[in-house]
């Protein structure tokens, strides 16, 4: 009982770390907590992971807004992009095989790493 | 392109990406610093633009059932907290250093992901193999043929 708690706060902590400092994400971690902690099938815990990550997500953003002097135009054409992209991903899930999945996104995310490396 | 041009195809791109569960913004971030926007931005418009969908997305999954209540607070509480800590500590931490870390956080990400899907299709690979052999072994199928007939006979 007190090692699930102590994962728990751990990788919530972390996810939030993330979330706050780096802006984003930080839902992989959460998904990773629900399906072995709470060991809740795949669905639930996307779905519960986003509603996790949601409250965090809105108090960032406030502090960044606060902080920061956000391009407003440029912000909005993001959101209405995302928008867009989320439906046809969620969309896409149901078609495509889930581990395929995984491994294109690993490997990008690994090239964006790198990008990001290169770009410093 | 005009960046805000650019703003709108590469929130599609990291939508998609999130819209299929791949963690909100892992691909927006990197996309968008590739134009000439600080990183610090960037990462309030990464957090700002899932906002909307993350809201819609809970609503939807709320009707259908898939979210577990209990969970919740437990997870949020220590979520919140040190999120808002990082949050203020980012708006006076460096750019370079903010970009740095991102880049760390995808690289650990991508080869996490690219790990485990690698072990599940060798774990699939595997189980194919062992039933392949086990159908293509005749004292195997003749085992089975007589039990079935047995079943039928009783």
């Amino acid at each position: 009982m007190n090692k699930k708690i102590v994962v728990t706060i751990l990788l919530s902590a972390v996810s939030g770390w993330i979330n706050g400092f780096l802006g984003g994400g930080g839902g992989v971690l959460t998904v990773m907590l629900l399906l072995t902690v709470f060991a809740l099938p795949q669905k639930k815990a996307q779905a519960t992971a986003i509603a996790i990550i949601l409250p965090v997500t809105a108090v960032s953003s406030l502090v960044y807004m606060l902080k920061n002097s956000l391009p407003y135009a440029t912000l909005g054409l993001a959101a209405l992009g995302v928008a867009i992209g989320g439906t046809f991903g969620a969309l896409l899930l149901n078609k495509l095989n889930g581990n395929a999945v995984k491994l294109i996104f690993g490997l990008f995310l690994i090239a964006g790493g790198v990008k990001m490396l290169l770009a410093l | 392109m005009n960046t805000n041009l650019w703003a709108l195809l590469f929130g599609i791109v990291g939508g998609v990406a999130g819209g299929m569960g791949m963690g909100g913004g892992t691909l927006l971030v990197p996309l968008l610093s590739m134009l000439d926007i600080e990183q610090k931005i960037i990462q309030a418009i990464n957090l700002l633009s899932f906002l909307p969908m993350s809201i819609i997305a809970v609503i939807i999954h709320k009707k259908h059932g898939l979210i577990q209540g209990k969970v919740l607070l437990p997870c949020i509480i220590p979520t919140m907290i040190v999120g808002t800590m990082g949050a203020l500590l980012a708006s006076s931490a460096r750019n370079n250093v903010l970009r740095f870390c991102f880049a760390v956080y995808l690289l650990a990400v991508g080869v996490w992901q690219t790990v485990l899907s690698v072990i599940a299709y060798k774990k699939a690979h595997l189980r194919k193999q062992r039933a392949m052999r086990v159908i293509a072994c005749p004292t195997y199928t003749q085992l089975k043929a007589k039990k079935r007939i047995r079943r039928l006979a009783v």
